[in-house]
């Protein structure tokens, strides 16, 4: 079965301007233990749909028409309450600036212990620092323990980007959408992230959504890509597949 | 997300000022005769808005004083905005020492409680004036502005797109107007607007306590320097019209102020609270 | 890095007693040079009635006609000596004078302060959390028009409702003649006062604790909160707050002495015995040392309290904490 699935999504920004599609009848869906990569540029309704999903968006922007659901089950009407549950245990999220997405006046470890305390308020105070600081472990921190005490102005970008990502295991999610979660980062760590995100994948079996411009990241991670334009899907595949199909050559995925 | 304009206020605004400047067609009667038959009259027909203790016509009083209370308003922060120009501007683009000396200098003085600071240049000048009441309003309003203007002049200097308006051959003066200005111009213009605000309080809280224009010279805070008075006979009018003028002109100035501030929210809240807003569901 | 602490410490108390200094200078010499005389504070009516032989005395034994800096050395030498001189209009020492009444401003600006910090973050607190909704947008308007009132009229106002009007509230004085030890009777003359001192400064802090916060909610780090399963209500309350507090805590520590210096207004207009009266009274008769004496309390509190805010800002936010290394270079440069 199909861990998520979305039918015909279609999301829209209502300004005073106007209205503004940002999602137009898109519809994927995502397999349990897989990475499925959302490609496009910039502006093109990525980040909308993937936060449409979750309903983090701004009130001004609205969905339409579709469906979402979730291991069968439909979660379009879901209230914030219900959202609340399932973002804390289902779903999880990666952002694109770990600078910003960390509270930067909280120690790390004290970020992570939050998200612990949620989704497992029997744990007791000690437990929760302890599994914290096995998590940052598994996402590959050194001085694990040391580092917990420390504020993410302390940490390097990738350092704290695998923080957050420690925050969104915390959750041990089904799902997790990385929203452009290596941008922000210098090619290296970009690479280090990604193989971690494989590593993960295959340790824990959770599925992965993928949202990047860059097709490098994409050819090097995904098991399927979708590609998005102007809002709308354009074509959805394995890798090979799309790539020769819409003209991406070896070139350019290796710029990436 | 857009602020509206304050049509309202600038329109109340520019009716209580063109008033007070054309006090002598609207005046029913000559603001400064104590008519000592008609002491501590109630609001009728013959005064519109009652007399005060010494019998004199508060609908007269109030467009004839409120003149001097702008006057004063309008010339103490024309000298606070120049001297606020003046030093923020030295002080931005002085070397580090002298821009250090000149704002301990302005934090020094701006330590020392205003009030206190109005009183001893106002004893300086001696008896107070229209003109030495403004002065010494204006000396004891430009700290905070000047710091303002030296915070925006540092963070104009150092930015990338007058270096880029320069590299595209733009001389001093098209920098000026053209890139510097409009980024300088709403923050000082809100602080000037604020000033204006600030020095009709001044002034009127200065001369209620009888220590800024003296009772026969009228002005919205003499006309209040009597209401000590007015609370023992019960004469409300006396309190309550001079004030409810100036509360109006100083909100009307506000409002204009936050206008010309702008808003910078441009960006929607990340909190996405369910809104049960009814215009919102009608959009769907 | 023990002594670079003790070194940082000396420093400021030297930048602090210098301030304080270029202070006492700065105040007695304009206070000297206004006219007025302070002999009038002395002997009042009487004043008129002696001449001139016997007014040159006078001025003579109060060390009034000696060249100012003469004065200043003087004044200096008994100030550190803890001897203000006397208060030319009380006749007693000036210390007496204002110790009889610091209590009562401390009360009354303190109590303030006290209101004032809590009231204005819950405020804040609210509107942001109804950002743009009715209930914002009437507090907001309603918070704009009180915060135009100058403070005088706002007592003028409640001192005709609630004195004259329904009666129910002493206007004036701290404590009713002969009930100086009666709690409630000292609660219920500060109830009108304290109004004033709170309406006059609430609306300024309230929105910007608001301000800051609508600017916080907008952070990306709401949306990794919120992904953690916490409610917006949630998030609000223990992150953006959290992230907000460090600026709200400095800017409270400068508003500390602007709302005890606020109370001078309030304080004449409600006859209130305290600091404020006094010094309004000192500036006006001319009543040099305890004019100085004022002055240099309000400097010490202003000066103390802003140093305090930079304290603040500098230590408690760990934003500023940069890597170990980069924090010991931004030390070095101090």
């Amino acid at each position: 079965m199909d861990v998520l699935k979305v039918e015909n999504l279609s999301v829209s920004f209502y300004r005073p301007e106007g209205e503004i599609e940002a999602v137009k009848n898109v519809s994927f869906s995502l397999r349990e233990g897989e990475i499925l990569a959302i490609m496009g540029e910039t502006g093109c309704g990525k980040s909308v749909l993937c936060k449409s999903i979750l309903k983090l968006l701004p009130d001004i922007a609205k969905r339409k028409a579709g469906h979402i659901y979730v291991r069968g089950e439909e979660i379009t009407e879901y209230s914030e309450k219900q959202m609340q549950k399932l973002r804390g245990s289902f779903f999880s999220m990666v952002f694109q600036n770990p600078m910003t997405a960390l509270h930067p006046c909280m120690s790390v470890g004290e970020q992570i212990t939050e998200a612990l305390r949620l989704r497992q308020p029997t744990l007791s105070k000690r437990e929760r620092r302890q599994r914290a600081v096995e998590l940052m472990e598994l996402v590959g921190l050194d001085h694990p323990a040391e580092r917990a005490k420390q504020y993410p102005s302390q940490l390097s970008g990738g350092m704290a980007q695998r923080c957050v990502i420690a925050i969104a295991l915390a959750a041990e999610p089904a799902v997790l959408f990385a929203d452009e979660a290596t941008t922000a980062l210098d090619v290296t760590v970009q690479a280090q992230i990604l193989e971690l995100f494989l590593e993960l994948r295959n340790r824990m079996g959770m599925s992965i959504v993928l949202i990047t411009h860059n097709p490098g990241v994409a050819a090097l991670t995904a098991d399927r890509v979708a590609l998005m334009k102007y809002g709308e899907i354009t074509g959805i595949g394995d890798v090979e597949e799309i790539f020769e199909k819409f003209g991406y050559n070896q070139n350019l995925i290796s710029c990436g | 997300m857009k602020r509206k304009f304050p049509i309202l206020s600038l329109l109340t605004l520019t009716i209580i000022v063109i008033h007070c400047f054309a006090c002598g067609l609207i005046m029913t009667k000559d603001p400064l005769y104590m008519d000592l038959v008609h002491c501590n009259e109630a609001p009728g027909k013959e005064f519109l808005f009652g007399t005060d203790t010494m019998g004199r016509d508060i609908f007269s009083m109030i467009w004839y004083g409120g003149r001097i209370s702008l006057t004063i308003g309008f010339l103490a922060t024309l000298l606070s905005t120049v001297l606020a120009v003046f030093v923020g501007s030295i002080s931005g683009c002085a070397p580090a020492r002298a821009d250090g000396i000149l704002m301990r200098l302005t934090e020094l003085i701006l330590s020392v409680p205003g009030l206190l600071l109005t009183v001893f240049l106002q004893a300086v000048f001696g008896r107070a004036n229209v003109y030495s009441l403004s002065v010494v309003i204006g000396l004891t309003g430009w700290m905070s502005m000047a710091k303002v203007v030296r915070t925006e002049v540092l963070q104009l200097k150092n930015a990338d797109y007058v270096l880029a308006a320069k590299c595209l051959g733009g001389g001093f003066f098209h920098v000026l107007f053209c890139h510097l200005a409009p980024n300088f111009f709403p923050s000082v213009l809100f602080m000037a607007i604020m000033n204006v605000r600030n020095a009709i309080v001044a002034e009127s809280t200065l001369s209620f306590m009888g220590l800024g224009l003296p009772v026969e010279t009228v002005s919205w805070g003499s006309m209040l320097s009597l209401s000590e008075n007015a609370l023992f006979s019960r004469s409300w009018w006396v309190i309550l019209v001079p004030g409810v003028f100036l509360v109006g002109t100083l909100l009307c100035l506000t409002n204009l102020g936050n206008y010309m501030r702008g808003s910078t929210n441009k960006r929607h809240s990340n909190l996405g609270c369910e809104k049960k807003d009814k215009k919102n569901r009608k959009e769907i | 890095m023990k002594n670079l602490g003790i070194i940082r410490i000396l420093y400021h108390a030297g930048k602090f007693l210098l301030s304080i200094l270029v202070l006492s200078v700065f105040v007695f010499t304009i206070s000297r040079l206004a006219p007025g005389d302070p002999l009038y504070a002395y002997y009042g009516e009487r004043l008129e009635k002696m001449g001139t032989a016997e007014q040159e005395q006078a001025r003579a034994r109060l060390g009034l006609d000696e060249p100012i800096p003469v004065q200043y050395a003087r004044w200096l030498q008994g100030a550190l000596r803890g001897d203000f001189g006397i208060s030319y209009q009380y006749k007693t020492d000036v210390k007496e004078v204002i110790a009889v009444r610091i209590g009562n401003t401390l009360l009354l600006g303190g109590l303030g302060f006290v209101l004032i910090f809590v009231l204005a973050l819950l405020l804040g607190l609210f509107c942001a959390w109804r950002e743009d909704r009715a209930v914002d947008r009437l507090i907001c308007k309603i918070g704009t028009v009180t915060s135009c009132i100058p403070e005088f009229w706002l007592s003028l106002l409640l001192l005709l409702v609630f004195a004259v009007w329904l009666g129910w509230l002493p206007g004036s004085g701290a404590y009713s003649v002969g009930k100086e030890r009666s709690l409630s009777d000292r609660a219920l003359h500060l109830i009108l006062p304290l109004a004033v001192v709170v309406l006059g400064h609430l609306w300024y802090y309230a929105f910007q604790v608001r301000n800051r916060l609508l600017e916080e909610v907008r952070a990306d780090y709401v949306l990794l909160a919120r992904m953690k399963g916490l409610s917006g209500k949630q998030v609000l309350r223990r992150h953006c707050l959290r992230s907000a507090m460090p600026s709200y805590l400095s800017m409270m520590a400068i508003a500390f002495p602007h709302i005890l210096g606020g109370t001078y207004v309030v304080e004449t207009v409600f006859s209130y015995p305290g600091i404020g009266t006094l010094a309004y009274e000192s500036a006006r008769y001319k009543d040099y040392n305890l004019l100085m004496v004022i002055s240099l309390l309000t400097g010490i509190m202003v000066t103390f309290c802003s140093m305090l805010a930079q304290g603040i800002n500098g230590r408690i936010d760990p934003r500023t904490r940069g890597s170990v290394t980069v924090g010991r270079g931004e030390a070095d440069r101090l």
